[in-house]
Parts: structure tokens; C-alpha cells; sequence
């Protein structure tokens, strides 16, 4: 099953490892709209989603030949929207995470446990996020990665990351329950 | 991973809602793509120059076995004729640098000038004679001979009349030092 997701598209892959521009725009087409929306929520606004959407399709096709059907070839291009979208944050010094690595948080270490919510509801929530808290919640809860896998995306480690996401949900549960 | 998580990763799919301006960002994409593309093309792949490169490696081949084979025995004479070239280049240079001087040595009359050019003008006849003698016959020893002793003569006479004319000067240097 695992390897079925894997192969996804592999034979309009190969054609355009072969550099066929019209497999190119056929790949693009199938996937524009997801990657857009994953800059979209990083960044927030249309004309940087629109530029590292852009600039993310380009080095996929430019390196291509390094794309080895280790993962789909959506997920390994998600990694490039959310690598550079993550850089793109990082050299406009707005904050990835919710506090400075270092700090403890031993408070708010204990998991809280939550009902599940209007999706409408969650995302007026995600975007009344502060800066650095909404970063985490996306990757964990709408981008689907795990702890460890966050930790690699925000430089951070795995234990700071469970902290830093647990300290956002509360913060999000916060805001939803006043809405 | 609590309800509230679980409702937000089933229902990820939510959150796509935006839809990207896909021929706008295309048209960047496939510019951007063929910007690069002639620079990662090298000019070895086009069919026309790699036509001309086997021609020119088929006559380079030919002519270095036809020389192996027939050129052995002007092995000697271009190996003299390159060395005569060396001795030529060198004498040349080292002449043409002391004439500059002579001529433009402010302590000598245009008269003297113009005499002692008139002669350098009569071994320059004797050289070109030579050099034609050294053409009929590029062997010849004694040719070689007259024409680096026609060289020597010339950087003989400017010598000697730079010395000439710094001996004429150093009684009025020395005077100035007796002081």
C-alpha cells in the first residue's frame, strides 16, 4: 500500500526527469493548488505563497534527478514549499516557534485534552495565532507531520517541539473557546 | 492524539480552499526554466558541433600519424629553425631596446644620431642577406655563425657608444662631488 503512494504519478515523473515540458506543466497542474495553499498558510499573503510556490516547482524540476520515490513526489515537494517558506520566515526574523528554544516550559508539558471542533471554528482560531504559534500547528495538525519530522523542518528538537506544539494548542483552544 | 486532532488531520483537506493563479505562476515557472536550460545544455550535445569536433578530431588524428610517419626527417631542421627563431628573438629584442636608447638619449647631436643609425641600416642589409642565405640552406652553421656575430656587432657599437657617451658625462659629476 505504502509503496503504491510512493510510485504516484511515476511515469509523468520519469518523463519529466527526461525534461518533457508538457509532463512538467501536467505535474504542476496536479499539484499547484495543494502547494499553494501550504504557502499560503505559512506566509499568509498571495504574493509570497505565489513566489516560493514558483520558485519551489522550478528547483523540483531543476533536481529531479535527486528524487529517489523514497516518499510521493507530492510529499517531497511539500518539503521544498515548507523548507523555503520556513526560510523565507526565518530571514524576515518572524518568529517559528511560539519561545526561544532554551526556555523551560514545565507547565505547560502536560497534554490537554480537547473535543473535536467546527473546522470553520479552528481556522478563524489558526489565524488570530500569534506569530511563531502557528507555524507548529500547522506542520502538526494540518500538514501531518510528526514530532521528529518538525523537529528537522524548525531546527528544533523533538522534545522542544512536543513542548512548543503543546504550548500552541492551548493558545489556539484558548482563542476558539472565546470565539 | 486527542478527538480535537484527530477531526483537524481527518479533515486536513478543508483547509485547501484557496486556489493558486495557475497560468500566471506557469508562465514564470516555464520562463525560469528555460532561462536556465541553454546554460545547463552543453554545446557538445548540438548535433551541428559535434560533427565539426569528430572532422576536426579525424584530421587531427591524420595529420599527427602522417607526421609520425612521413615528418621524421625534418625532425633536425625544425628543431634548428626553432632555436634560430629563439637566438633571432632575442638578439632582436635586445637591439631594438638599445637603438630606443641611443635615440633617445638627450646628450647626442641628431647628427651623430642619424650616423650612427646609417650604420646599424647597413648591418640590418647584411642580416636580411643572411636570412636568406639561412632559408636556402637552414643546416648551415656558418650562416647561423654571421648572423648572431652580424647581432653581436650591432649591440657592440650601441654599447660602446653608451659607454662613450657616460664617460663624457662623469668629469662633470665627479666635479660636482669635489665640492
Amino acid at each position: 500500500m505504502e509503496t503504491d503512494i510512493r510510485f504516484t504519478h511515476r511515469s509523468i515523473v520519469e518523463q519529466c526527469k527526461a525534461g518533457n515540458a508538457s509532463s512538467q506543466y501536467e505535474l504542476y497542474s496536479r499539484y499547484v493548488d495543494a502547494m499553494y495553499n501550504v504557502g499560503l498558510r505559512f506566509l499568509g499573503n498571495t504574493e509570497d505563497a505565489e513566489d516560493i510556490v514558483q520558485d519551489s516547482f522550478v528547483d523540483a524540476f531543476k533536481n529531479l534527478d535527486n528524487f529517489k520515490y523514497e516518499s510521493s513526489f507530492g510529499a517531497w515537494l511539500k518539503r521544498i514549499v515548507i523548507n523555503k517558506s520556513i526560510n523565507h520566515l526565518k530571514a524576515k526574523r518572524i518568529p517559528v516557534v511560539p519561545m526561544e528554544v532554551h526556555e523551560f516550559h514545565l507547565a505547560d508539558e502536560e497534554p490537554i485534552e480537547a473535543e473535536a471542533t467546527d473546522i470553520k471554528k479552528v481556522k478563524k482560531g489558526i489565524a488570530l495565532l500569534p506569530d511563531g504559534y502557528r507555524e507548529i500547528i500547522n506542520l502538526y495538525l494540518i500538514e501531518g507531520y510528526d514530532h521528529v519530522e518538525i523537529g528537522e523542518i524548525l531546527g528544533i528538537s523533538t522534545s522542544t517541539s512536543k513542548s512548543q506544539y503543546h504550548r500552541a494548542k492551548k493558545k489556539l483552544l484558548e482563542i476558539i473557546n472565546e470565539l | 492524539m486527542d478527538n480535537f486532532e484527530k477531526h483537524i488531520r481527518q479533515n486536513a483537506g478543508q483547509f485547501d480552499e484557496h486556489r493558486a493563479d495557475k497560468a500566471k505562476m506557469w508562465a514564470k515557472i516555464a520562463a525560469e526554466l528555460n532561462r536556465e536550460e541553454p546554460k545547463v545544455i552543453p554545446l557538445w550535445r548540438r548535433p551541428m558541433v559535434r560533427i565539426a569536433a569528430s572532422v576536426l578530431l579525424l584530421v587531427g588524428f591524420a595529420s599527427f600519424f602522417g607526421w609520425v610517419w612521413l615528418g621524421n626527417g625534418t625532425d633536425n631542421a625544425q628543431y634548428a629553425s626553432e632555436e634560430l627563431m629563439e637566438i633571432d628573438m632575442y638578439y632582436k629584442d635586445l637591439v631594438s631596446y638599445q637603438v630606443q636608447l641611443v635615440k633617445n638619449n638627450p646628450s647626442l647631436s641628431e647628427e651623430n644620431k642619424a650616423e650612427f643609425l646609417s650604420f646599424m641600416d647597413e648591418l640590418d642589409a647584411e642580416y636580411d642577406v643572411l636570412k636568406k642565405e639561412m632559408q636556402k640552406n637552414l643546416d648551415n652553421e656558418q650562416v647561423l655563425e654571421a648572423i648572431v656575430g652580424n647581432y653581436k656587432k650591432r649591440i657592440e657599437l650601441i654599447e660602446n657608444l653608451l659607454r662613450q657617451l657616460n664617460d663624457s658625462k662623469k668629469p662633470d659629476d665627479d666635479y660636482g662631488y669635489t665640492l
